[in-house]
């Protein structure tokens, strides 16, 4: 742990760590009360391994682990005889195929809830939004004439969790996607067949001795993440949808400053809504909000963390406490009680921070258990039950709370979310056309997704702040997900006003749709929404997504869920930059195919660029070169 | 005499160098044996990061003469004649500090040793009894990548001069000295420069 003795070096530092003026309080609280967070750890792990980084170690068998010498020199190859361009390739599947498993996975366990909730077997579930289950069940050939919604979710439920098997080899929402870039996949030999057979194939072809040829396994991890961009992400996204409803516009607040001083406060962290949803019931419950008032609290003030405070904002408008980097400083405001974690992207330490304070950390799923949580295991059949309980700890906690240590930044910031694809249109006159329009006409150049992590390399929330603002100048649109877009929330970049930092075409186009210039579109899997809306606008000018003015960027990225995103985004078509290098550069040729070979095959690449500017100047060239491809 | 050249540009930080000169410092000498050990081995050789996540494998240069054998009052760091190898004897050394302070590299630290029963100056040995068996030092045959070299100084450096003059010849600034480091790995840096630049780990 540093120790800062002078307050101007503690000062330099907090303003390195993060951007957010109320991030920055805690930070620097974290700090002077010696409170190890990631900044800490990030610092600890200094020299961290060049082999590692460049993609050059391979750790797969006991005959090694090898690793190549990315000077050129000896050892070129690793025991088995795998040469730099192969161990890259290897392991980069293999951090592709991980993150398509979390994202799918986590969509198999929706479809499963409301499996139990067409049967019955689900505890405070319903089936909320009833024209999108009968708008996917038509696209899965299911007759819904004269059937109840629970039947109709019943067979589409099963439908869907068919394709995570290899019966059918056939994954229906890739028919979402129009017919050009279809082909292109086809062309190519990457049209995904189920949801777990890609990812099963893909940690078969990291094994020694399947295949050497880098090329060959790159073209699979392509088919991998489209297998979750098109199917477990977006079947976890509409399986959402149908369960809890399907967003709409809402105001809500962000930042740790939506941390209540007089309340129980409880902090919902991880990404998968199907418990935390019965969270936001329970709260509602008279008994609790009495008891809480017992314990000498004024309400129980439930906020989101990370994706699944984005899938409760975006349904709900509870407020955002923050992103990645703001598990730490929320636990550290000294004002949480409880931290309800579900799972991805909780740090292992979690409950270590906890232990600095009150807060006790309450862990939900079978898979994701901590060390010193209590565990109160989440089951479709119990779930309100299970929430209640949680809830009710959550107040036993409240009056060991300890005043004196408690620090809650002031001023919360306004934010508008809920922005699905249906709604966007919706807002539009059920057409893309005044966009379209907008965009032929150049008020509108085109649009970029920013999506994905922290990463504690870069200062938290810059990377997306910088770029966001930077491209809605230029009068790029930009839609938004998981951290990236709650770190657009606490900078106020999701509020209409924020149109006054756009360029003048976009200013005009949101202040006539009363709509913000970065559009908050949900969590990490809700980025199976901007395909969709990708999709849907390239169907009506009958052109591929590829053909599109669109880019991709994952400022402050750090897990293999955001490589998969970026390979799918990348594999529909979408130019793709990347904040931090992926660890592939110890080799030439896997580079060369990720920076430029693709383009031939998908009309889309990644480029790797950390500095803001830089990053934009290179989205607007691809937008300027796909408008010029479409003749506008 | 043969000594280490530190070959910067070519250190990634894998740190292997650290754990080969624990191992070789280990009781067992053996990677399972080592880390049950009490008091565990520690390396001698330190990888420390810099500016723009570069970094550097710092170790004890055997320096001739000696800034920490001038200084130190009990004479207990001596030169093995053979091999030029600075040494410590541990039952003379008083743990002062006088040595750590006269390091121009700052690499010599204080650590509980079980022939004195107490903390002395456990400085890097130069592998002196690898070097009497005919081997090189641990942490430069662990290095995959070339940054750490053993062998007759002045051969070593004719390299760097060799690629000097032909910069010179070229007329070319230090960037043709990038030919020896290929530019993937280049871009790579150039990339992490500026991550360095906008996150905690700018340089002042
Ligand atoms: S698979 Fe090959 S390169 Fe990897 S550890 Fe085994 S022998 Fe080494
Ligand atoms: S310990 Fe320091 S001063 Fe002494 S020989 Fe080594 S590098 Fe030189
Ligand atoms: S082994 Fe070589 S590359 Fe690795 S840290 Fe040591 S000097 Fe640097």
């Amino acid at each position: 742990m540093i120790m800062y003795m002078d307050p101007e070096s503690l000062k330099k530092e907090v303003e390195r760590r993060a951007l957010d003026k109320t991030d920055q309080e805690i930070v620097e609280k974290a700090l002077v009360e010696g409170v190890e967070t990631a900044w800490d750890r990030l610092e600890k792990q200094q020299p961290q391994c060049g082999f590692g980084q460049l993609g050059l170690c391979c750790n797969r068998c006991v005959m090694g682990p090898c690793r190549i010498d990315p000077f050129g020199g000896e050892p070129k190859r690793g025991v088995c005889g795998a040469t730099a361009d192969l161990i890259a390739a290897r392991n980069l599947l293999d951090d592709l195929m991980v993150g398509a498993a979390a994202h799918s996975d986590h969509g198999r366990e929706v479809l499963e809830v409301l499996m139990e909730t067409a049967e019955g077997k689900g505890q405070g579930y319903q089936i909320l939004d009833e024209e999108k289950l009968n708008l996917v069940a038509g696209e899965y050939d299911i007759d819904v004439k004269g059937k109840k919604k629970e039947a109709i979710a019943r067979e589409l439920a099963l439908a869907m969790l068919e394709e995570f098997g290899t019966l059918k080899n056939k994954i229906q929402l890739v028919e979402r996607a129009p017919e050009k870039t279809k082909e292109m996949w086809a062309k190519a030999g990457i049209v995904p067949r189920s949801v777990d057979r890609e990812i099963v194939e893909a940690a078969h072809r990291i094994h020694m001795g399947v295949g050497a040829d880098y090329i060959n396994i790159l073209l699979h991890a392509l088919r991998t993440s489209l297998s979750d961009g098109w199917g477990g992400s977006m079947m976890a996204t509409e399986a959402s949808d149908i369960l809890f409803g399907t967003p709409v516009p809402v105001e809500a607040l962000a930042n740790l400053g939506v941390l209540k001083k007089d309340e129980v406060n409880i902090v919902l962290h991880g990404h998968n809504p199907i418990l935390s949803e019965m969270i936001v019931q329970a709260s509602y419950d008279a008994d609790l909000k009495k008891s809480a008032k017992k314990k000498g609290a004024k309400g129980i003030n439930l906020v989101g963390m990370c994706c699944t405070g984005n899938e409760l904002l975006m349904r709900h408008g509870i407020p955002l406490a923050g992103n990645e980097l703001d598990q730490e400083l929320a636990i550290a405001t000294g004002a949480v009680e409880t931290m309800v974690i579900d799972y991805q992207c909780i740090f292992p330490s979690i409950t270590e921070t906890a232990k600095c304070y009150h807060t006790k950390v309450i862990s939900t799923s079978e898979k994701s258990k901590v060390p010193g949580a209590t565990h109160i295991e989440f089951k479709p059949e119990t779930a309100l039950d299970s929430a209640k309980e949680i809830i009710r700890q959550a107040i036993e906690n409240y009056p060991n709370r300890d005043a004196n240590r408690v620090k809650i930044p002031a001023g919360p910031v306004k934010m508008v979310a809920g922005f699905s694809e249906e709604t966007i249109r919706k807002a539009l006159g059920g057409t893309y056309k005044p966009l379209i329009d907008a965009i032929v006409a150049g008020s509108i150049r085109g649009a970029v997704g920013i999506v994905g992590c922290n990463n504690p390399k870069i200062k938290q929330d810059y990377g997306h702040i910088m770029l966001g603002k930077e491209l809605i100048k230029r009068d790029i649109l930009v839609v938004e997900t998981g951290c990236a877009a709650i770190a657009s929330g606490k900078a106020g970049l999701l509020l209409p006003e924020a149109a006054e930092m756009a360029g003048e075409g976009l200013k005009a186009v949101c202040k006539a749709l009363g709509v913000p210039p970065v559009l908050h579109m949900g969590s990490c899997v809700d980025c199976s929404r901007i395909l969709m809306l990708a999709a849907n606008i390239a169907k009506e000018l009958n052109v591929g997504i590829e053909d599109l003015p669109l880019g991709g960027a994952a400022p402050e990225w750090y897990s293999q869920k955001a490589v998969s995103i970026g390979a799918y985004f990348v594999a529909s078509g979408v130019y793709t930059v990347l904040g931090l290098p992926p660890k592939v550069f110890g080799s030439v040729n896997v580079l060369d195919l990720l920076a430029n070979k693709l383009d031939g095959v998908v009309n889309a690449a990644f480029a790797v660029e950390p500095d803001p500017v830089k990053a934009a100047d290179l989205l607007e060239a691809v937008i300027e070169k796909k408008r010029k491809g479409l003749g506008i | 005499m043969n000594s280490v050249l530190v070959r910067p540009e070519r250190c990634i930080g894998c740190r292997h160098c650290e754990v080969a000169c624990a191992l070789e410092h280990s009781q067992s000498k053996t990677l399972l044996g080592m880390i049950t050990e009490m008091p565990r081995s520690a390396p001698r050789i330190f990888v420390e990061t810099g500016i723009s996540f570069l970094t550097f494998p710092n170790r004890c240069q055997h320096c001739d003469p000696a800034p920490c054998m001038q200084v130190c009052p009990t004479k207990a760091i001596y030169r093995e004649e053979e091999t030029g190898a600075v040494l410590v004897n541990e039952e003379k050394c008083i743990a002062c500090g006088g040595c750590a302070m006269a390091c121009p590299f700052g690499i010599i630290q204080f650590r509980f040793q079980p022939v004195v029963d107490r903390e002395v100056n456990t400085k890097c040995d130069f592998c002196i009894e690898r070097q009497k068996a005919g081997n090189i030092p641990a942490c430069v045959e662990a290095c995959k990548t070339g940054a750490l070299e053993f062998g007759d100084m002045n051969t070593l450096v004719r390299q760097n001069r060799k690629d000097f003059s032909l910069r010179f010849l070229k007329s070319k600034g230090p960037e043709v000295e990038a030919v020896k480091v290929p530019e993937n790995i280049l871009a790579f840096r150039k990339i992490m420069e500026e991550v360095a630049n906008i996150g905690p780990f700018k340089g002042e």
